[in-house]
């Protein structure tokens, strides 16, 4: 390859096992990112990624470029161009033969091939291939676009799990990533027959982003021109998700409690992939304590009251339906009242959960059902507790209000683990081995300022760090990694930085980052990440297609 | 450890060539401090310069005889978006140094060693600047006493050069002299030192490179009349005993599109009709505006050559630090002899002037005392010779 520039070893900046500069012309265009390639001793290369750029001039001081312009003569235009030249910051990613000499002053320095590019980078004989997106190198003739891949152990496990995508809603596209990377798993676990298998479970949160992912996007031209292309780069099926089955909370109506429209709904519903959840107060006692996950409860009160209900204690005993729950409820909360039973706590205490629930109970008052009828109507943990291999559950949420929003998330995941640990009569061989739940706007229920004794909180840490090892995988995605709790983003094997904003990119979360990276990560376009995974060497700045699947320009 | 033995190393060398040297001319080494002369450039009046020289008005170097300065300040915008005619920059750099005292019959003479650059850039255009010709030669000089028999002494001191490059030392950093220059020893006269004989020796023979570059260009044919060359400094060279070029008339015409820029001169060198000084007709000249071509011819000496001569301020006085910051003295050889005769056409000063005029910028303010008299190119080219010195450190420690 081409001799674009040579090292340069200074005393104020040596090159060291880290790090060392270059200078090239000042027309070459590279960016961060680019990988180049040094000629070191004993016929070595040594890998470097581009970190900074820096255009020089022999100009002491900024007087010295307005006195060349004839002392403020902005149309002047001299003979001679001053002497500059740019000079590159590199940071070393490895060695072909593992030196740890830094690289010495006036090596030669070229530009890489693709081969080169991917051992840099750690992307070559990657075992267990699933698409990542793709890289692009350099600038125009040079310009190079290689496909990337995870090591697929290091995203759902064994070896590591768990994803999380941050950036500014809009401009990050987190949804369309965690989409991607989905629908590329799904292929490879299509396509492979290997004893490990997957299913997903998706929370839709916002508009009906997720409600249409198994039909082809209809913008034709950008599927044949933009998305096809990156398709057949990275060897995936041209096709949106399949066995995908939508699940929309109950109403009669449809539409009181789903932005998707009835019309399609129903349609849906005829074609036997789309139900209507329900929850039934006999079945799904036990995860009333979800609904008050973020209610602060210092003294455990809202626990207790939890606890009283769900084991049936005192006039709870011979509740049936969510009805009755609120008529006994409400009785609690009356000073007059003459039986003694939850006495030991406080009216006050009684009239805060009445008060909460209730909230929830009549905004949602056909979710909360006494029973499911229709086939269409069902319970979700009867279906997570049959997901079968290769199925894709999106759940709507978006229409309910927060605090049951997370009544479903967590019960979702509550669900999600009863199942893996054991408590379905179904053999271990029929269940998928692998549940990817995906849920945007993971701040809601795992941001720092989540109470500490949050009943979903502990689901998503007890996902983040024991879910590895159970086949239990979290893609989560917020706008801003630094609100999330240090035990869930710690956990994740896999980080990406989608589009964020300066204050931000302040946080200590981005404190190992380069400088010019960090600017970078300002200016982001949509569509661009930038990654982190145990198998690269480095950060990689990724790139992705607009999603396959059929999307609502209105939301 | 290390570095420990990379000082003995030092003092093997700096022993082995000095005391050869001493062995082979049978006289002993002093062993003095070694330094390197000063080399810092600063803004100054030569006004020492050749004082019993003067350039009278009434010899013209030019065709249009006007004693007025001659405003080029309109002239400036017809010019612009043109190719520059100035394509070639040379100039000419050394740097000398003490090496030590040497002993022949209790007379104590100083070693002077020196590194001499001279080389030439060209400008492709405004973005390409690079290299055309480029010599880097490391000289000695002797006490010609250094030579006890005095017969034929350029063979004693040629032989003694290819000696001392055959020193393993100097072999192992790939390193040789090109030449031993006597100086003359004989008894000084008053003001005199060893010392800048030594120095004047090296200026001398990195003067002699310069006229070759300049002979390889004209042999390369690279200069003509749209590809002209500056030449740092002044043309007029003072005869010399030796060298290749000592007879400019000899090579007087490859000098045909060269021009020599000084950004230090004598001022008062300039005489009006009452052979007074008129040092204040450069001081006062306004931008852009050059004095009338004067002939100047220095003598037969000098074989004979005339020159026309003339200043140019290309910065305002008001930015500079003195008035004769930016002002540069332009020199160019006449060659036929109407030029001889009648002097250059004055569109031609001109048109030299306005060329000189547009290298103005960028400038070098910052990097060099003398920025407002430097013309960027040349400027480029000395930065560019310098780089290729062996440092201050290492060239000592050779010895």
């Amino acid at each position: 390859m081409k001799v674009i520039g040579k090292v340069v070893a200074t005393e104020k900046n040596p090159t060291t096992i880290d790090d060392f500069y270059f200078w090239t012309d000042k027309k070459r265009q590279l960016k961060p990112f680019d990988v180049i390639v040094v000629k070191h001793i004993e016929k070595s290369e040594t890998y470097g990624v581009i970190e900074e750029i820096s255009h020089i001039t022999d100009a002491p001081s900024y007087l010295a470029g307005f006195i060349s312009s004839d002392f403020g003569d902005v149309e002047h235009q001299p003979l001679t161009e001053r002497i500059g030249m740019n000079y590159v910051k590199c940071r070393v990613v490895g060695n072909t033969k593992n030196i740890y000499t830094p690289v010495l002053d006036s090596s030669d320095v070229l530009l890489a091939d693709e081969d080169q590019i991917k051992e840099a980078l750690g992307l070559a004989e990657v075992k267990n291939p699933l698409p990542a997106g793709y890289i692009e190198m350099y600038e125009g003739e040079n310009k190079k676009t290689i496909p990337v891949h995870f090591n697929s152990h290091f995203l759902i496990g064994p070896e590591g799990a768990h994803l999380n995508i941050s950036g500014i809603s809009g401009l990050a596209s987190k949804t369309s990533y965690a989409m991607f990377l989905m629908k590329a798993i799904q292929d490879k676990y299509l396509k492979e027959e290997s004893e490990e298998s997957v299913a997903f479970v998706m929370l839709n949160v916002k508009g009906r982003d997720l409600l249409a992912v198994d039909e082809l996007n209809s913008d034709k031209k950008e599927v044949e021109n933009e998305i096809f292309p990156v398709y057949d780069l990275l060897g995936l099926e041209k096709k949106p998700f399949e066995n995908v089955k939508y699940f929309y909370p109950y109403s009669k109506e449809i539409a009181p409690t789903t932005y998707a429209q009835v019309s399609d709904v129903k349609s849906q519903i005829s074609r036997g992939n789309a139900f209507q959840y329900k929850y039934v107060f006999e079945d799904d006692r036990d995860s009333i304590d979800l609904l008050f996950s973020n209610v602060d409860d210092p003294n455990e009160t809202m626990e207790s009251i939890v606890n009283y209900i769900s084991t049936g204690q005192g006039k709870f005993g011979n509740i049936t339906s969510w009805e009755e729950l609120k008529k006994a409820l409400y009785e609690q909360t009356q000073t007059g009242n003459k039986d003694n039973s939850g006495k030991e706590i406080t009216v006050l205490s009684w009239r805060k959960f009445y008060r909460l629930f209730n909230k929830s109970y009549e905004k949602n008052k056909s979710l909360f059902a006494n029973r499911c009828c229709d086939q269409h109507e069902v319970r979700l943990k009867d279906q997570i507790q049959n997901i079968e291999k290769n199925d894709v559950f999106v759940i709507d949420i978006a229409k309910l209000d927060e605090e049951t929003q997370g009544f479903v998330f967590g019960d979702v995941m509550r669900s999600i683990y009863d199942l893996k640990l054991g408590t379905t009569e179904r053999t271990e061989k029929e269940i998928p081995s692998k549940i990817v739940i995906f849920i945007d706007e993971l701040n809601k229920y795992a941001s720092n300022e989540i109470p500490k004794n949050s009943p979903i909180l502990k689901q998503l840490l007890d996902i983040t760090e024991r879910g590895r090892s159970l086949g239990i995988i979290l893609f989560g995605a917020e706008q801003f990694i630094s609100d999330i709790h240090k035990r869930v983003k710690g956990n994740c094997s896999t980080l990406a930085y989608g589009r964020t904003n300066v204050i931000e990119i302040s946080k200590s979360d981005f404190q190992f980052v380069p400088h010019v990276y960090k600017s970078m990560l300002t200016r982001l376009k949509q569509g661009e990440y930038i990654l982190q995974n145990p198998i690269f060497r480095s950060l990689i700045n990724i790139k992705f297609p607009k999603p396959i699947y059929k999307q609502y320009k209105n939301g | 450890m290390y570095f420990w033995g990379m000082k003995i190393i030092n003092q093997q060398l700096m022993e082995k060539v000095l005391q050869f040297i001493a062995n082979e001319t049978k006289g002993e080494c002093y062993r003095s401090f070694k330094f390197c002369h000063d080399t810092l450039a600063m803004p100054s009046i030569a006004y020492e310069d050749k004082p019993n020289e003067k350039i009278n008005l009434k010899e013209y170097g030019e065709t249009e005889n006007s004693p007025l300065i001659r405003d080029l300040s309109k002239k400036i915008k017809q010019f612009e978006g043109t190719a520059p005619l100035f394509r070639y920059f040379l100039d000419g750099t050394r740097r000398t140094y003490k090496i030590d005292d040497i002993e022949y019959q209790k007379k104590v003479f100083p070693i002077i060693a020196g590194q001499i650059g001279v080389g030439c850039c060209e400008r492709v255009n405004s973005s390409t600047f690079r290299k055309v010709e480029l010599e880097h030669n490391l000289v000695l000089s002797l006490p010609s006493y250094a030579y006890a028999d005095g017969h034929k002494p350029e063979l004693f001191f040629n032989s003694l050069t290819d000696k001392i490059n055959q020193i393993s030392s100097l072999k192992r950093y790939n390193l040789n002299f090109s030449k031993i220059l006597p100086y003359d020893s004989s008894k000084l006269p008053i003001g005199e030192t060893y010392e800048n004989k030594g120095i004047a020796k090296i200026q001398d023979e990195m003067i002699d490179c310069e006229k070759r570059i300049v002979a390889k260009l004209t042999s390369r044919n690279l200069l003509n009349q749209d590809n002209y060359l500056i030449k740092d400094g002044s043309l007029q060279y003072k005869p010399m005993k030796t060298g290749d070029f000592r007879e400019i008339s000899k090579i007087r015409n490859n000098y045909r599109c060269v021009i020599g820029i000084s950004k230090q001169f004598n001022p008062e060198l300039l005489k009006d009709k009452n052979d007074k000084s008129n040092a204040s007709v450069i001081a006062h000249l306004p931008l852009f505006h050059r004095t009338p071509a004067f002939m100047y011819a220095p003598g037969e000496q000098f074989g004979d050559v005339k020159f026309a001569v003339w200043y140019v301020r290309i910065r305002d006085s008001k930015f500079t630090d003195t008035p004769f910051s930016g002002i540069l003295k332009i020199e160019k050889m006449l060659m036929t002899g109407n030029e001889s005769e009648n002097g250059l056409e004055t569109d031609e000063v001109d048109l030299i002037s306005l060329n000189v005029i547009r290298e103005r910028n960028p400038v070098c303010y910052g990097s060099d005392n003398r920025w407002a008299n430097h013309l960027y190119p040349v400027y480029l080219t000395e930065k560019f010779i310098k780089s290729q010195y062996i440092s201050d450190l290492h060239f000592l420690n050779l010895f």
